[in-house]
């Protein structure tokens, strides 16, 4: 506990200190120089509390939609990364993983969901179907690959992803965010 | 009285995947439940006609992605009896292990979600995955993978039994048979849950026999039909298997079959690890097959966790000319309608959780 909370400490230190490189502080312009650096700074803040606190939709089509609720249980524990708050509303989501495949009926109603989330919003294809179609590609119903309809940050690939994958895809999309330290 | 109509879904938390409920309430009580399907409609029947045989069942698995092992063996099954293929003596046993195993994953998935369902006790939901997973560990440890496992072959299976396996399986169960009275005794004593559960969404015998509902949900309506006793296939009878019947019909039978299901799942399992032959379990290479339809019209039913499930092919050679699968799922959503008139809105969900819908295999 105690240790998390001085790598907090280091980290948030760390980005203060990166965002100052390269300020040249002169005593006559202070004043501009300083909004500027508030800006950055809190740029930096901003992102890492972002990445920290990756809030899920509660949102399932078919198959993968099993392991997202695995996801959810007691063996993985997400909670300590800062995902598994899962929401009901897409008003107040950060993450929309696309478990399952998508079916042409249900291209309008993820695109809405998609457009009711706040922004800086994130896709996650989890699957082989949300990837590019899985064994359906042949079938006359489905969309190959939800990257035809919606900007997707991060692909899990699998059929189905084992839960851990899933943890890994968010991982990967923590360090697309930003506001990454490395130890 | 005015009459409201509300839209649930096609995106709902509780839908159990992606359905459409078109409700009209009159102020809190249900007058009529349209449910609209076909949100994930994909064409499995179409696609199968261009597929060889065994090049299927990977599709056939994703009907029930609750309980895929059981729709493989459907469909396995209905090519064994078009070829005309025996299935080795223990291998028989294997599939009902493993069958079996399935089953209970499948329950436990219910009993998870029912809480849920109710609006409650995420606590349960928490409980019932970590034995699923226990249970999924085993599968994997038999058949190598972990949701979808394509482990059936004309014959037998592909991954013979590993060396500790009835070890493991019998340990397991043993644990989760403790876990199991916990449960039970966690939901039951709770004067909430009763109440939601007790009477609600009632189905009648005359009304269940009726609207064709198979599976559970038959049986917790009191009537007594299990294609494992009706007519029973690889070795049920010889492990003396017996159909769990409660005649109340409303959700808490529904929820009590299903554990009463599941205690026999696992002395179904023991007897089996019991009375197994030794020798060989695994099925047909798929390079030896010689595709010559020895019947041309089967019919196969098999009892999957949610019902009955029968697939109808017209075998060619080589592939299936027509393939029709009796969804257990969909038929049993026809009773939504009937069983929730005069309901509460907020028990709808209960209701809707309490017939254990996959809406994959709704919409096929």
């Amino acid at each position: 506990m105690q240790d998390d909370y001085a790598n907090a400490k280091k980290e948030m230190d760390k980005l203060v200190m990166e965002s100052l490189k390269g300020k040249e502080f002169k005593p006559n312009v202070m004043f501009g120089k300083l909004s500027e650096l508030t800006k950055t700074m809190s740029k930096g803040i901003v992102n890492w509390s972002r990445k920290n606190s990756l809030w899920p939709l509660q949102f399932g089509l078919a198959c993968c939609a099993i392991e997202l609720m695995d996801f959810g249980s007691s063996r993985i524990d997400a909670e300590r990364k800062g995902y598994l708050l899962f929401r009901a509303t897409p008003r107040q989501c950060d993450v929309m993983v696309i478990a399952g495949w998508v079916t042409k009926s249900m291209i309008p109603e993820i695109k809405r969901m998609y457009e009711q989330m706040a922004e800086p919003r994130y896709v996650i294809a989890y699957g082989e179907c949300a990837t590019a179609g899985g064994p359906w590609w042949e079938s006359y119903n489905i969309v190959k690959g939800i990257d035809q309809v919606l900007p997707v940050d991060v692909y899990a690939v699998g059929c189905p992803p084992r839960p851990e994958d899933l943890f890994l895809a968010l991982m990967k999309l923590q360090k697309r965010i930003g506001g990454v330290i490395e130890d | 009285m005015s009459i409201t109509r509300i839209n649930i879904g096609p995106i709902h938390p509780s839908t159990h995947g992606v359905c459409r409920l078109v409700v009209d309430v009159d102020g809190d009580t249900i007058v009529k439940v349209e449910p609209h399907i076909g949100f994930l409609h994909r064409g499995v029947e179409k696609l199968v006609e261009n597929r060889m045989y065994m090049q299927c069942p990977p599709y056939m698995e994703k009907l029930d992605y609750v309980a895929p092992m059981s729709m493989d063996d459907l469909y396995v099954g209905a090519v064994e009896a078009a070829l005309g293929v025996e299935v080795k003596e223990r291998a028989k046993y294997v599939r009902v292990i493993l069958l079996e195993l399935q089953r209970l994953a499948s329950h436990l998935f219910l009993i998870g979600s029912v809480g849920n369902d109710l609006g409650l006790m995420f606590t349960m939901f928490m409980w019932a995955f970590k034995d699923r997973d226990l249970i999924l560990k085993l599968l994997e440890e038999a058949t190598g993978q972990r949701m979808f496992y394509v482990n059936m072959r004309l014959g037998g299976l592909v991954n013979t039994l590993p060396k500790d396996f009835e070890e493991h399986t019998i340990d397991t169960l043993e644990g989760l048979e403790k876990r199991l009275k916990k449960y039970q005794a966690f939901l039951e004593k709770n004067p909430i849950f009763i109440e939601r559960m007790k009477g609600v969404g009632v189905l009648k015998k005359e009304d269940a026999i009726d609207l064709g509902v198979t599976g559970p949900v038959l049986r917790a309506s009191g009537v007594r039909y299990d294609v494992r006793k009706n007519n029973p296939y690889y070795v049920y009878r010889e492990l003396n298997f017996s159909e769990k019947v409660l005649y109340d019909g409303d959700n808490l039978a529904r929820f009590r079959v299903r554990i009463l299901e599941m205690y026999e799942s696992m002395r179904l399992i023991r007897a089996a690890f019991e009375k197994m032959p030794e020798g060989d379990e695994k099925g047909m290479p798929i390079r030896l097959i010689t595709p010559k339809a020895k019947n041309r019209i089967v019919v196969v039913n098999r009892e999957v966790p949610r019902g009955e499930g029968l697939i109808y092919m017209v075998a060619d050679p080589e592939k299936a000319y027509r393939l029709s699968i009796r969804a257990p799922s969909f038929i049993n959503l026809a009773a939504l309608e009937h069983i929730t008139k005069g309901a509460r809105i907020a028990d709808l969900f209960a209701i809707f959780g309490s017939l254990d819908l996959v809406m994959a295999d709704v919409d096929r």
